[in-house]
């Protein structure tokens, strides 16, 4: 009991430790701008994520501090540390996205605020760590993997592929072609796609929706002709036109149509891991939960697809046992 | 067919909770098994078919409002009991879901006003359903694992493989829940995750379920501490669920506030 005391104690004192750091760098630098992070530099900090994590897996069996990373007495530390964060931020008045927040210390920017971020990506981290010393093609790792592979893919192709999102609005004219489009600063961007406006029209029942006959092209050639509604948009190269609004006809130029064009291309990751989760939630649901010594009976006759949350193998297990004893040993 | 309205309430919550209080006093006296589940399902039945009639008069499904999220529950709670009971043959666990069932019917019955409200349109969406639904089955299994773990606490008596179970089967409905959730606001406000101050709290309470569950790996011999760790969970659930409502920083903030 002890020995388990102590690892837990020794998470609770990292992600003190954390919150100290975060609270520093908040003070010296400011709140986190996530614009800054747009590709290719959130393509770098992935890559030195994955990397980081893949070879303090293999450098496991070495270095103590690697091996009690993809232990239960790091992770709830860290999780614990995640749900006090995120109360915190659900009990203050949080000001809208990209503004600074309203207080010196930038809790009312929850999501820049580096103690927050920090704890999320140390979380990460844990669960990037724990899922490599699952990563086995067994049918009992299954689960396990769906729960946990999962959350970290939909979190960091979440938070990573923030900065990427581009959304912009276009206006075209009846009749003309356009492939110019302001940002949320107005700033004129030039796309690979380009819009010609046949038709717009409103339609009056039962309630009056938007629709625009349009043609639209791609650099590479492709072409669509399709009609876009509110609500309905349209999917061409990794775009979604939205329809957004409209101007009044003009008698020089006729009706505008107002798009909203949306492009991030991280989604696709960010659905896999959603997906991921669901399927490990139905997993986690018709599992059936038993005490350890049964499960090791079960994982021995190979036939146990139970247990979806964390269950460390018995190698794991033995490896946390001597990590323990040899910490209690080497404090004590 | 003559259409059905809250006015009807009154009669079909009568005959369902009849059914389940002699349900549950058959439970308690350990009578058969079929018996009390056939009571229990009677009831079921009844009250499923108000729920039902109440969807095609309104012609959409009753979720709008927070009296018709509480038809919901009125209804889940008996029937998590039930599944409960049938699984465990615990004899008390439909008495504690029929009580509860029982103080939903009642505000349902005395606040009339909680019945009808205007929907938002951005509610109107076949997303909808299946996201709320969800989430009341999480709230009663979490709540009836509450209520067992309230029980141990108090009466000392070994609930614990029930209460994992169930805390289990709530976190992926809760994951499920907070999952669609995700796909429809994606689908309908163009972001999937906004930590608009409903999500906010209903991250906290997935990640203080995912606490319980990864402590009872971790320490299984620290019964009590993880027990009374369940019960703050519960009372995190209940702020995501209506604590936000009147949660001062969360005021004009929130696109889930439809009561």
């Amino acid at each position: 009991m002890r020995k388990n005391a102590w690892g837990m104690t020794r998470g609770g004192l990292f992600c003190c430790g954390l919150m100290a750091a975060g609270m520093a760098l908040q003070l010296a630098v400011g709140p986190l701008r996530w614009d800054a992070l747009a590709w290719p530099l959130n393509g770098v900090c992935l890559f030195v994520l994955l990397t980081g994590i893949v070879l303090m897996h293999l450098c496991r069996r070495k270095v103590r501090l690697f091996r009690w990373m993809a232990t239960l007495q790091a992770g709830i530390p860290a999780m614990l540390t995640c749900a006090m964060l995120t109360v915190l931020m659900g009990v203050t008045r949080q000001v809208p996205t990209g503004h600074a927040p309203a207080e010196p210390f930038g809790i009312t920017a929850m999501l820049s605020f580096w103690p927050f971020v920090l704890a999320y990506f140390w979380l990460m981290l844990l669960v990037g760590m724990v899922t490599l010393t699952r990563l086995r093609p067994r049918w009992r790792n299954v689960p396990f993997l769906l729960n946990h592979l999962g959350i970290f893919i939909a979190l960091v192709a979440g938070t990573l592929g923030s900065a990427d999102v581009q959304t912009l609005r276009m206006m075209v004219a009846e009749g003309k072609t356009e492939w110019r489009a302001v940002d949320v600063r107005y700033r004129v961007h030039e796309l690979p796609v380009a819009i010609e406006l046949h038709d717009f029209s409103i339609e009056q029942e039962p309630m009056p929706v938007f629709k625009s006959d349009v043609t639209v092209y791609t650099k590479n050639g492709l072409v669509v002709r399709d009609t876009i509604r509110v609500n309905k948009p349209l999917a061409v190269r990794g775009w979604k036109i939205y329809q957004y609004s409209y101007e009044e006809s003009r008698p020089e130029v006729g009706d505008i149509s107002v798009f909203e064009l949306v492009r991030d291309p991280w989604l696709p990751y960010v659905y896999l891991g959603i997906f991921m989760m669901l399927a490990g939630a139905v997993a986690l649901f018709f599992g059936r939960e038993k005490d350890d010594s049964q499960q090791a009976e079960g994982f021995d006759k190979g036939h146990n697809v139970s247990s979806p949350v964390l269950a460390h193998n018995s190698q794991e297990r033995s490896e946390l046992t001597s990590d323990s004893n040899s910490i209690l040993t080497s404090k004590t | 067919m003559q259409m059905i309205s809250w006015n009807d309430l009154w009669l079909f919550a009568l005959i369902s909770l009849l059914l389940w209080v002699a349900a549950s006093w058959l439970s308690l006296r350990g009578g058969s098994r079929k018996a009390v589940c056939l009571l229990a399902i009677g009831g079921l039945t009844v009250f499923g078919s108000y729920i039902g009639l109440m969807w095609h008069s309104l012609g959409h499904p009753p979720l709008r409002t927070m009296g018709e999220t509480r038809l919901w529950y009125s209804f889940f709670l008996p029937l998590v009991g039930l599944i409960t009971y049938s699984r465990w043959h615990y004899r008390w666990v439909l008495s504690f879901s029929t009580m509860l069932s029982t103080v939903f019917i009642c505000i349902n019955l005395l606040k009339p006003e909680i019945h009808d409200k205007a929907l938002m349109p951005a509610l109107q969406s076949p997303w909808f359903a299946p996201h709320v639904i969800v989430y009341m089955f999480a709230y009663a299994t979490t709540g009836v694992a509450t209520l067992l773990a309230l029980w141990q606490l108090c009466r000392k008596q070994d609930q614990l493989a029930a209460i994992d179970n169930l805390t289990r089967v709530g976190l992926s409905f809760l994951t499920v829940g907070m999952l669609f959730g995700a796909l429809w606001a994606k689908e309908a406000w163009g972001n999937y995750w906004t930590w608009d101050p409903k999500e906010t709290w209903a991250a906290a309470t997935w990640l203080c379920y995912l606490i319980y569950i990864h402590w009872r790996r971790c320490r299984p011999a620290a019964v009590r501490p993880a027990l009374l760790w369940l019960l703050l969970c519960f009372v995190c659930l209940q702020m995501c669920w209506w604590g936000i409502n009147y949660l001062p920083s969360a005021q004009g903030m929130s696109a889930h506030t439809y009561s």
